[in-house]
């Protein structure tokens, strides 16, 4: 049973393709309130662990957000906030139509993601004109609309310039400060996000969890 | 769900409108009717003959053809690719059931493939309508539906491939492979097996249930030139044994089915698979 202040808890979660164990019985919990990063060598199982947390990938095992299990229904979904790895929006519409869209599916303004002005880029702007790094920038905010309790975030930060990597770390840190949980798969524990309350490590399948937090108490080193 | 059903078929008939491809399909298609009124009325004045029935005939092989292999394209694109470019991993983890991506994709594909079957067939009813009455315009009617009908089935089959491809050139190529089959395929395996198993006529029922595209040919033949040369050996079982009435509510009803059957399969397979 998770104790009261924790927003997701995952219990014994595997998931194959075929004969090949990417995730094997991986168990954690996540408070309310932490920046967590889940690191691994590529092909680690990151990608596919935030995926089942997000409801896109099938798993055996079970999940909870806030007591409620993974996948859950369309007010789970509400809960979640997801940003892939690589996301492609048609090179045909505009930002804004973009934008349009998933405000209107989440009923919620980019406007209130926290985000500084000039990270979502200009909404007239043809989705097939923007760089690698501004579509990452509009796919993140995206992400963040209606502010949800866990963010689910898969190298948020890759092609990002520092300016825009600097503003994504902070807005995370608000997010965090107000009582969400941030989970940001990343191949270097090290990346730009400052200090992760929580150092989630996968190998061979399996994860290995670092509080950092309890480190720090204790007077260890990050 | 309406909603999202709705917002999402705008989202998705905006993107479609904007393939550049598409207006050119159109307007070919267009020009292909325009082609066929032509010629069908000039060779039966030349033979001193007044109605629209050779422009019809035409037009019913056309339209059963060509709009069909543009909604099964479409229709397997769509979905594919915005999963292959993981836009379906930011829709679906939205608060929004995977049934309404598929429904809203498939009434966006549908809603493309009307309008070019409507500017096809307007560009040929401003040749007929000089020489036809009241009563081909009925047919002509008939043949849109007919068309209509089997266009949109074809979407629907064409959404189902795009659910439960895995990128979307195997669901472009799975159209392409099921429309030779639909046009082609079913009929000759149908016509080859047919003397030699005796398949009598569940093999002809068969024959018409399972395709389609042969359901919306018959269904504009037995409206507008119900003989027996021209609606083939499938289409002449169905007016012996049902009637003209009949055999069109029939085949209604299976046209009906074949759009129902494959987007719900397609909402269950989107639902059950990772996305």
């Amino acid at each position: 049973m998770p104790s009261p202040d924790v927003l997701l808890s995952v219990n014994g979660l595997s998931k194959r393709y075929g004969d090949a164990v990417v995730l094997d019985a991986v168990s954690f919990e996540l408070p309310a309130g932490v920046l967590a990063v889940v690191t691994g060598r590529n092909g680690a199982g990151k990608s596919t662990l935030l995926r089942c947390l997000a409801g896109l990938a099938s798993f055996t095992g079970s999940a909870t957000i806030l007591g409620t299990s993974l996948p859950g229904n369309l007010d789970t979904r509400g809960l979640l906030g997801y940003l892939p790895q690589d996301v492609r929006f048609p090179d045909s519409v505009t930002v804004a139509e973009v934008v349009a869209l998933f405000e209107d599916l989440r009923k919620a303004t980019v406007d209130g993601t926290g985000l500084p002005e000039g990270f979502v880029p200009d909404a007239d702007a043809r989705v097939a004109t923007l760089s690698g790094g501004q579509r990452q920038r509009l796919a993140t905010a995206i992400a963040l609309l209606g502010g949800p309790r866990l963010l689910l975030l898969d190298e948020p930060a890759a092609n990002l310039d520092p300016w825009a990597e600097g503003a994504l770390w902070q807005t995370l840190e608000d997010h965090r400060r107000t009582g969400a949980a941030v989970l940001v798969a990343t191949p270097r524990a090290d990346e730009g996000h400052g200090a992760p309350d929580m150092v989630l490590t996968l190998h061979a399948g399996s994860i290995q969890t670092t509080d950092e937090r309890e480190l720090m108490a204790a007077g260890g080193e990050r | 769900m309406t909603t999202h059903v709705l917002r999402l078929a705008s989202w998705e008939l905006r993107r479609l409108s904007r393939l550049r491809w598409l207006p050119a399909l159109a307007v070919l298609f267009a020009a292909g009717c325009l082609v066929n009124a032509v010629v069908g009325l000039r060779s039966l004045r030349a033979l001193g003959l007044t109605g629209i029935g050779a422009s019809l005939d035409g037009l019913v092989t056309f339209g059963v053809l060509l709009p069909p292999l543009l909604a099964l394209v479409l229709g397997a694109g769509a979905l594919a690719s915005t999963r292959e470019h993981e836009l379906l991993s930011l829709l679906a983890t939205q608060p929004v059931r995977r049934s309404s991506i598929v429904i809203g994709t498939f009434l966006a594909v549908a809603a493309v493939v009307a309008a070019t079957v409507g500017l096809g067939f307007g560009a040929a009813l401003l040749v007929l309508s000089q020489a036809t009455g009241s009563a081909d315009l009925l047919r002509l009617a008939t043949v849109v539906a007919a068309t209509l009908g089997t266009s949109i089935a074809a979407a629907a089959i064409g959404v189902l491939l795009g659910a439960v491809a895995s990128n979307r050139l195997q669901a472009v190529g799975a159209a392409v492979v099921v429309w030779f089959g639909l046009a082609l395929g079913i009929d000759l395996i149908f016509a080859g097996l047919a003397p030699g198993l005796n398949l009598g006529p569940r093999g002809l029922l068969a024959a018409i249930v399972v395709n389609p595209v042969e359901q919306g040919r018959i269904l504009a033949l037995l409206a507008t030139r119900p003989e027996p040369q021209a609606l083939g050996p499938f289409g002449a079982y169905l007016d012996d044994s049902f009637g003209i009435a009949g055999g069109l509510g029939l085949l209604g009803g299976m046209l009906a089915v074949w759009i129902v059957a494959p987007v719900t399969a397609a909402c269950v397979a989107l639902c059950r698979r990772d996305v």
